[in-house]
C-alpha cells in the first residue's frame, strides 16, 4: 500500500514540469473542440493525434492522447445541451435533460454542471484505476491460453450485446468481423500469409489506426455531410458556475454513477455511452424527482456526465493490465502504447509499475484542465459551433488523409482508411455498432495465438477450456450472456421475475 | 434507414456474410498443414479464421432468418409523402457529392500530385460544391467562391507547414 503512495508521488515527479502543463492545456484544449464538434469523436482525435505525437517522448504522447480524450468526452456536452446533437456518442444521455435546461435559458448552469460532474466523474474513476489496476494485474497472472481464449470471445460477446441497441445479433456479427479482420496478414507462429490474396502490402495486416480513422473519421464526414445541418438552440446561456450546495445534494447521485461507469469502463469494448445510458437509468429509478428526468432535471444531467466520464480512467484498467481495450478510444491509447513501445498487459507492473501511475496523473492533470477551460472558456468555445460543416468537414478529411500516412508512409493505409470509411458507414446506417468491430481488431490475435497455444497444450483435448476455475467464470459468463439476448429467453424471465414479485 | 428497408437489407447482409463465411472457410480449408515441417497439426494457419469463418456464416444464416419471417417485410411500404422522398434524395445526392469529392482527393490526387495543390483543390472543390445554391444571385456566388478559394489557400499553405514543421509529420 505504502509502496504504491511512494510510487505514485514518484510519478507526479515526471510531470512536475512546464512543458506538461503546457501539452495538457493544448491536448485538453483540442479534445474538447474535437468532442464539442458533432461528428468529431473521441476515438477519432486520439487516433489522429497519435498519428501526429509519435515523434514525441512516450510519456508526453500518451499524455497528449489521454488528455484529448478527457476533453473530448466532456466536450461532446457542449453540442448535447446547446444543438441537441450529442457531440460525441456518450454524451447522448446528456441531451435528455441538458437539452430542456438549454431551451429554458439556463444553458450556462446545465454547461457548468456538466463540467463539474465530469470532473468529479474522473476523480471517482481515477481512484479506482490507482486502486484497481495493480490488483488486476496480478490476478491476471494467473491467466493461461485457455483464460485468454474466453477473454477474447467473452470481450466480443459481451461488447456486441452492450454497445447494439436491442440487436445483440449485430453486435456479435460487428466484433466477429473484427476478429476477422485481424486475421489478414502474416501469422504469429509459422509466419504464414494468410488472406492477403498475393497482395504484399496486406503481409503486415490491417493496421488498428487507418481502419479506426477510417470508421470514425470518413464514415463520420459522410454521415454529417448526409444529414441536414443543425440549429443552435439557445444563444443566451446565463450563470455558468455552478453552486456547491446544489452539487452536495446529489452526492449520492454522483457516487452511484461513480461506481457504474467504472464497472461498464471495465468491461470489454463497452465504454462512456453506456456508462452514461446506465448511470442516467440508475439515477431516474433511484430518484425523488422521476417526473422531471427529461425534461431538464440536473440530476439526471449530473447522472449522465458523471457515467460517461467515469468510464475513462474504467476503460484504461483492463487496457493497462489485460492489453483488452474498456472502449473504442482506449482501442487506440493501446496501440499507441505499443507504437511508443509500452507493453501493456499483466506483467505491467512487473516490468513498468511507474507508467500506470503515470497514467493515473494523466488523467487527473486532464481533469484538472477540463475544469479549468470549462469554466474559464464558455463563451468563446461556443463560437466554435458556429463554424458551418461544410467548411469544416474538408479539413477534418484532410486530417484524416495525413493521419494513417503519417506512422507508416504508405499510401496503403490512406487506401485501407478509405475503405474501412465506406463500410464503417454502411454497417453504421444499417445499425451495427462500431465498438466491437474495434475490439475485434484488437482481440483478434490474442485469440489466434491463445486458443492454438491452449490446443496444442491440450493436445486437442477441449476439457481445460472448460474445466478450469477462471475459464469456467468466464465461459458460463458468455453463455449467459447469449442466452439473455435472446428474445425467447427474456421474455420467460421477466416473466419468472413478474412472478416471483407478485407471489 | 426505415424499418421496412431495414428489415430488406439485413436479409441482403445475412446471405452475403454466409456466402463470406463459406468463402473465408474454404481458403482456410486450403491454407497449408505444413506437414513436411512436422509442425504440431493444432497450430496450422487455418484453424482460426476457419473457426471464424463457420461462427460468421452461423450469425449470417441467423440475421437472414429473422429478417425472413419479419412481418415486416411482407407489409406493403409506406408511401414518402412529398417532402420525406424530396429530404432522401437531397440527402442521397448530399452523400453521393461528398464520397465523390474524398475518393477524387484520397485515391486520385494524393500521391499523384504534390500534397499542398491537392489539398488546395479538394477545400476549394468541398466548400464550392457545398454552399452551391441553384437560386443564389450572381454576388452572392461570387462571394461563396471567394470563401472557397481564400479556405483553400489556407489549408494548402498551412496543412504543410504546421505537419512538417511542427509535428515533424511526412506528407504523402
Amino acid at each position: 500500500m505504502l509502496d504504491g503512495l511512494v510510487q505514485l508521488g514518484n510519478a507526479f515527479t515526471v510531470f512536475a514540469n512546464f512543458t506538461t502543463l503546457f501539452n495538457v492545456l493544448w491536448a485538453t484544449l483540442a479534445g474538447i473542440l474535437i468532442g464539442s464538434l458533432p461528428g468529431l469523436t473521441a476515438t477519432m482525435g486520439v487516433a489522429l493525434l497519435t498519428t501526429l505525437t509519435y515523434q514525441l517522448p512516450p510519456a508526453q504522447a500518451i499524455l497528449i492522447l489521454i488528455s484529448v480524450y478527457v476533453g473530448a468526452i466532456y466536450g461532446g456536452s457542449r453540442s448535447a445541451i446547446l444543438l441537441n446533437i450529442p457531440g460525441t456518442p456518450a454524451n447522448a444521455a446528456t441531451t435528455l435533460d441538458g437539452f430542456p435546461l438549454a431551451r429554458s435559458g439556463r444553458g450556462g448552469e446545465a454547461m457548468g454542471i456538466a463540467t463539474t460532474a465530469s470532473m468529479m466523474g474522473t476523480f471517482i474513476g481515477v481512484l479506482f484505476l490507482a486502486a484497481i489496476a495493480p490488483l488486476l494485474a496480478e490476478f491476471a497472472l494467473r491467466f493461461g491460453s485457455y483464460e485468454y481464449f474466453w477473454l477474447a470471445i467473452f470481450g466480443i460477446v459481451i461488447a456486441g450485446q452492450m454497445t447494439s441497441f436491442d440487436d445483440a445479433l449485430k453486435g456479435w456479427i460487428s466484433g466477429f468481423l473484427g476478429l476477422m479482420v485481424a486475421m489478414v496478414g502474416q501469422e504469429s507462429i509459422h509466419a504464414y500469409d494468410r488472406l492477403t490474396f498475393g497482395i504484399p502490402d496486406l503481409a503486415g495486416g490491417l493496421a488498428l489506426i487507418p481502419a479506426l480513422v477510417g470508421a470514425f473519421g470518413f464514415a463520420e464526414v459522410l454521415t454529417v455531410m448526409k444529414n441536414r445541418a443543425p440549429e443552435l438552440a439557445a444563444r443566451s446561456v446565463g450563470r455558468v458556475l455552478p453552486k456547491l450546495s446544489e452539487l452536495w445534494r446529489y452526492k449520492r447521485t454522483i457516487g452511484r454513477s461513480g461506481v457504474i461507469g467504472t464497472v461498464v469502463g471495465i468491461i470489454p469494448g463497452v465504454g462512456e455511452d453506456i456508462g452514461a445510458w446506465i448511470s442516467y437509468a440508475a439515477a431516474r429509478r433511484g430518484s425523488k424527482e422521476k417526473e422531471q428526468f427529461g425534461k431538464g432535471s440536473i440530476e439526471g444531467l449530473i447522472a449522465a456526465e458523471t457515467g460517461n466520464n467515469t468510464a475513462i480512467p474504467g476503460a484504461l484498467i483492463p487496457a493497462l493490465t489485460l492489453a483488452v481495450p474498456g472502449s473504442a478510444p482506449a482501442a487506440v491509447l493501446l496501440a499507441a502504447m505499443l507504437i511508443h513501445g509500452i507493453r501493456p498487459g499483466p506483467l505491467i507492473m512487473i516490468e513498468a509499475p511507474d507508467f500506470v501511475f503515470q497514467v493515473v496523473w494523466m488523467v487527473m492533470l486532464a481533469t484538472v484542465a477540463i475544469g479549468v477551460i470549462g469554466l474559464l472558456l464558455t463563451r468563446p468555445l461556443l463560437q466554435v459551433l458556429r463554424v458551418p460543416r461544410e467548411r469544416l468537414m474538408p479539413v477534418i478529411f484532410v486530417l484524416c488523409v495525413i493521419g494513417p500516412y503519417a506512422i507508416t508512409q504508405r499510401l496503403f493505409d490512406v487506401y485501407v482508411m478509405i475503405g474501412f470509411g465506406i463500410l464503417g458507414f454502411v454497417l453504421r446506417e444499417m445499425k451495427y455498432p462500431m465498438a466491437p468491430l474495434v475490439l475485434g481488431i484488437i482481440l483478434g490475435e490474442i485469440l489466434d495465438k491463445n486458443l492454438r497455444r491452449a490446443l496444442v497444450l491440450a493436445d486437442g483435448d477441449l476439457t481445460p477450456f472448460f474445466t478450469r476455475p477462471i475459464s469456467m467464470v468466464l465461459w458460463i459468463a458468455t453463455l449467459l450472456v447469449i442466452l439473455l439476448a435472446l428474445p425467447p429467453v427474456r421474455r420467460g424471465v421477466s416473466r419468472l421475475l413478474r412472478w416471483e414479485t407478485a407471489a | 434507414m426505415q424499418d421496412r428497408q431495414l428489415i430488406r437489407a439485413d436479409l441482403v447482409t445475412g446471405l452475403i456474410l454466409v456466402a463470406f463465411g463459406l468463402a473465408v472457410l474454404m481458403e482456410a480449408v486450403g491454407m497449408p498443414r505444413f506437414e513436411t515441417r512436422r509442425i504440431n497439426p493444432w497450430t496450422v494457419p487455418g484453424l482460426v479464421p476457419g473457426f471464424l469463418a463457420i461462427i460468421i456464416a452461423v450469425l449470417g444464416a441467423a440475421l437472414a432468418l429473422r429478417s425472413t419471417f419479419s412481418a415486416a417485410l411482407r407489409a406493403p411500404a409506406p408511401a414518402l409523402d412529398p417532402q420525406e422522398a424530396a429530404d432522401v434524395r437531397a440527402a442521397r445526392r448530399r452523400l453521393l457529392a461528398c464520397l465523390g469529392i474524398c475518393l477524387a482527393y484520397a485515391a486520385g490526387l494524393v500521391g499523384r500530385v504534390p500534397f499542398w495543390l491537392a489539398t488546395g483543390f479538394f477545400v476549394f472543390a468541398f466548400v464550392a460544391a457545398f454552399e452551391w445554391q441553384r437560386d443564389d444571385p450572381p454576388p452572392a456566388r461570387a462571394r461563396k467562391l471567394a470563401i472557397a478559394a481564400v479556405l483553400a489557400a489556407a489549408a494548402a499553405i498551412l496543412v504543410p507547414l504546421l505537419f512538417e514543421r511542427l509535428f515533424l509529420v511526412r506528407l504523402p
